[in-house]
């Protein structure tokens, strides 16, 4: 009796116009977000790719070390090619930060800077398209799975049978579920098809893994309307009320609680702005190189021969002590502005994780943040990209002045040393491995799956005491 | 045999809408119950399919307890609606086929779905077609095929021909005839006086759950049903 459940609901389904057009437009958007994202990011690669080979050049077409401290180098944020699926805040964030001797690297240059109009509406990616228009789909499917039955009689007729209600909620179930994942499946292995043939496109076996569990917890999203769409059904007495019901909910779970979460979190934990920040870095600089001239200077004085004393030790000295006090300098510079971006990037972080947590009782942000953890492209990931550079800077800083001072020319020549790169330290940075992702997206799935049993639960529950008549 | 003993139903909000029913549906006999809305009509049928459980009393099918034995009890009973609309995606055969196998039948063929279509008057050209595409009249045929097929010894049936134009209802009565003289019981509730006069064995009047008045065939003979009824609905409590 199950299996006829099952199957009637299954064919009913996709006989209907309904389906056809959920199936139509999912393939639609579905292969089309992906291809859109896989051609967005074979240009980003490219754009990467030159952009590194002209920061070698602009650093090899340097007269000076002088001038190269001055420009520094430039570390390009590595495109995604999981972004296709999930792009996060990949659009929001910098693609390029600058390392020089005086400033804090940052990331800036983001997509969104240069084309602030692709902000207002977002990317079209996979997962947008399941958090929005599956979702919606998953609440049409199911709004009036009961109710429906109830309004056209066919619940009379079917319980006026030697039909127990908990195998038809199962019937319902199994049968519906299977009704909706049929559009989703069939564009998403269309989708991975064009993943694996597209040129340029190369997933390892971790990405593979990254992206199955993409679709694992798209499946759970469903999940969670599906069953709420069960769920409100078998609490309601028509089709109309369920519908408004469930469309109430989705707008609160999709749009009402990520965004009221990061403006509660943002109340309760309040930040100071960028530009405070900023200005305290300046002002600190500023203190610093108003006293290093006139230490120089009285450094100069003391220390400098006399006539007929040793000129070239002496200038050997001065380098010394100039590449030292860059040094010190440098490292007070970093260590005022290391302490104060760490408590700010530490008060930033504890607003992050207060907004994430709130909003994660909303299904829309768990997937949001559980998909974009597995995708490269999430908070955590651009704060460990971050971090690297941070630490890579005081590295390249060191070098940097070394190179400098020990290539100061006393001479007045005005003959320099050329430019080297062969020692420079290279940049380095490792992504998070699928393991440490995967432990990442626990608490979404685990809130996804705690939803989906509750809704579960309170349908079958509803539907045994539901009123038929 | 269809039967209640002391049948009530009181609502939530005080309401009595079954006021201790005493009631027997012989086999091979039409049971025509009339009662303005309201009366306890519809709610005595829910209470026959356990759809809403009695305050009071018992209803029995085939001597069980419909309450007690829900499952066993609509083994042997078909019921047909007011407002048969079916799976509108499916073809008649389809929904033949769904509910004759939730009744418990297996092994029955497309063959034997036509014939049962044929039976009820449905033609071979619209057995292929979806049911959404169906009239009133065709729709109720169809719910009735699906209670032939069952062949349940008792059929309930929920004001089955309103709305039915003149021939579609005789028809429809016709096969009811048909199914008492094969020995089912059936129950019908009903506003349509002027036919249930031409098939009932015997007829009730319900008025505040109660039944307040019952008639054979016989005493009706000579009756104008329509002057009883609207007496009976006059008449203080």
């Amino acid at each position: 009796m199950l299996k006829d459940i099952v199957k009637k609901e299954i064919v009913e389904t996709i006989t209907s116009p309904k389906f056809v057009f959920t199936f139509l437009l999912c393939a639609v958007l579905i292969l089309l977000s992906v291809y859109t994202g896989i051609t967005s990011y074979r240009a980003e690669q490219k754009e990467f790719n030159a952009a590194v080979a002209l920061n070698k050049k602009n650093l090899e077409s340097q007269t000076s070390y002088q001038t190269l401290a001055g420009l520094g180098t430039k570390i390009n944020r590595p495109p995604q090619v999981l972004s296709a699926i999930s792009s996060g805040i990949d659009e929001a964030i910098g693609r390029v930060a600058a390392v020089t001797i005086a400033y804090d690297p940052n990331l800036v240059d983001s997509k969104y800077s240069s084309n602030p109009v692709f902000s207002v509406f977002g990317a079209l990616d996979l997962t947008f398209i399941v958090k929005i228009v599956l979702s919606l789909f998953a609440i049409l499917f199911t709004y009036d799975a009961i109710v429906g039955e109830k309004e056209r009689g066919t619940l009379k007729l079917t319980l006026s049978n030697k039909v127990p209600r908990d195998k038809l909620i199962l019937g319902k179930v199994i049968g519906g579920y299977i009704s909706l994942l049929i559009p989703l499946i069939i564009p998403l292995i269309l989708s991975m098809l064009v993943l694996m043939l597209f040129p340029g496109i190369h997933l390892t076996g971790a990405d593979w893994g990254r992206l199955l569990l993409m679709f694992l917890i798209f499946f759970l999203y469903l999940s969670v309307f599906f069953t709420l769409g069960l769920f409100v059904s078998a609490r309601t007495s028509k089709s109309s009320t369920s519908f408004l019901v469930l469309l109430f909910i989705w707008v609160v779970f999709v749009t009402i609680i990520p965004k009221v979460s990061v403006l509660a979190a943002s109340q309760i934990k309040p930040i100071p702005s960028v530009h405070e920040i900023t200005s305290k870095k300046d002002a600190f600089l500023q203190q610093i190189q108003g006293g290093a001239q006139k230490e120089v200077m009285d450094w100069y004085k003391a220390n400098s021969p006399k006539p007929g004393e040793d000129q070239a030790g002496f200038e050997e000295k001065f380098k010394k002590y100039l590449e030292d006090y860059q040094q010190r300098v440098t490292s007070e510079i970093d260590a005022n502005n290391t302490a104060l971006e760490r408590d700010y990037q530490a008060r930033k972080r504890a607003q992050e994780k207060l907004a994430i947590n709130l909003s994660r009782i909303s299904p829309a942000s768990a997937l949001t943040f559980s998909t974009m953890s597995l995708a490269r492209t999430g908070l955590d990931e651009h704060q460990r990209f971050l971090d690297s550079i941070r630490a890579y800077k005081p590295i390249w800083t060191k070098w940097a002045n070394a190179k400098m001072m020990s290539n100061i020319d006393f001479s007045g020549t005005g003959q320099t040393a050329k430019v080297v790169l062969d020692d420079m330290p290279q940049h380095s940075f490792q992504s998070e491995t699928l393991s440490k992702s995967m432990i990442r997206t626990i608490p979404d799935i685990i809130l996804m799956v705690v939803l989906i049993i509750v809704f579960f639960a309170g349908a079958y529950i509803s539907f045994l005491k539901y009123d038929v008549r | 045999m269809l039967e209640t003993q002391n049948l009530t139903k009181i609502y939530e909000d005080g309401r009595t809408a079954v006021d201790h029913l005493n009631l027997k549906v012989e086999p091979g006999e039409i049971f025509c119950m009339f009662g303005a809305n309201g009366a306890g009509k519809t709610t005595t049928i829910n209470l026959f399919l356990n759809f809403i459980p009695p305050t009071e009393g018992t209803a029995l099918i085939e001597g069980i307890d419909v309450v007690r034995e829900p499952l066993r009890s609509k083994e042997f009973v078909s019921f047909v609606s007011e407002n048969v609309t079916l799976y509108g995606n499916f073809t008649a055969i389809q929904n033949l086929d769904y509910f004759t196998k939730l009744s418990g039948k297996r092994g029955l063929g497309k063959a034997d779905y036509a014939r049962a279509l044929e039976s009820v008057g449905l033609q071979k050209d619209v057995f292929d077609a979806r049911s959404k595409t169906y009239s009133k009249g065709m729709r109720q045929k169809l719910g009735l095929a699906i209670a032939i097929i069952k062949d349940a010894p008792n059929i309930i049936l929920d004001e089955p021909t309103s709305g039915l134009d003149p021939k579609s209802g005789q028809e429809f009565l016709n096969l009811l005839a048909g199914m008492r003289d094969k020995g089912k019981s059936v129950f019908m509730s009903t506003h349509d006086i002027f036919r249930a006069k031409m098939i009932a064995d015997r007829v009730g009047f319900m008025k505040n759950g109660k039944m307040g008045l019952l008639m054979t065939r016989d005493e009706l003979k000579g009756q104008d049903l329509t002057e009883l009824y609207v007496q009976f609905m006059d008449e203080r409590d």
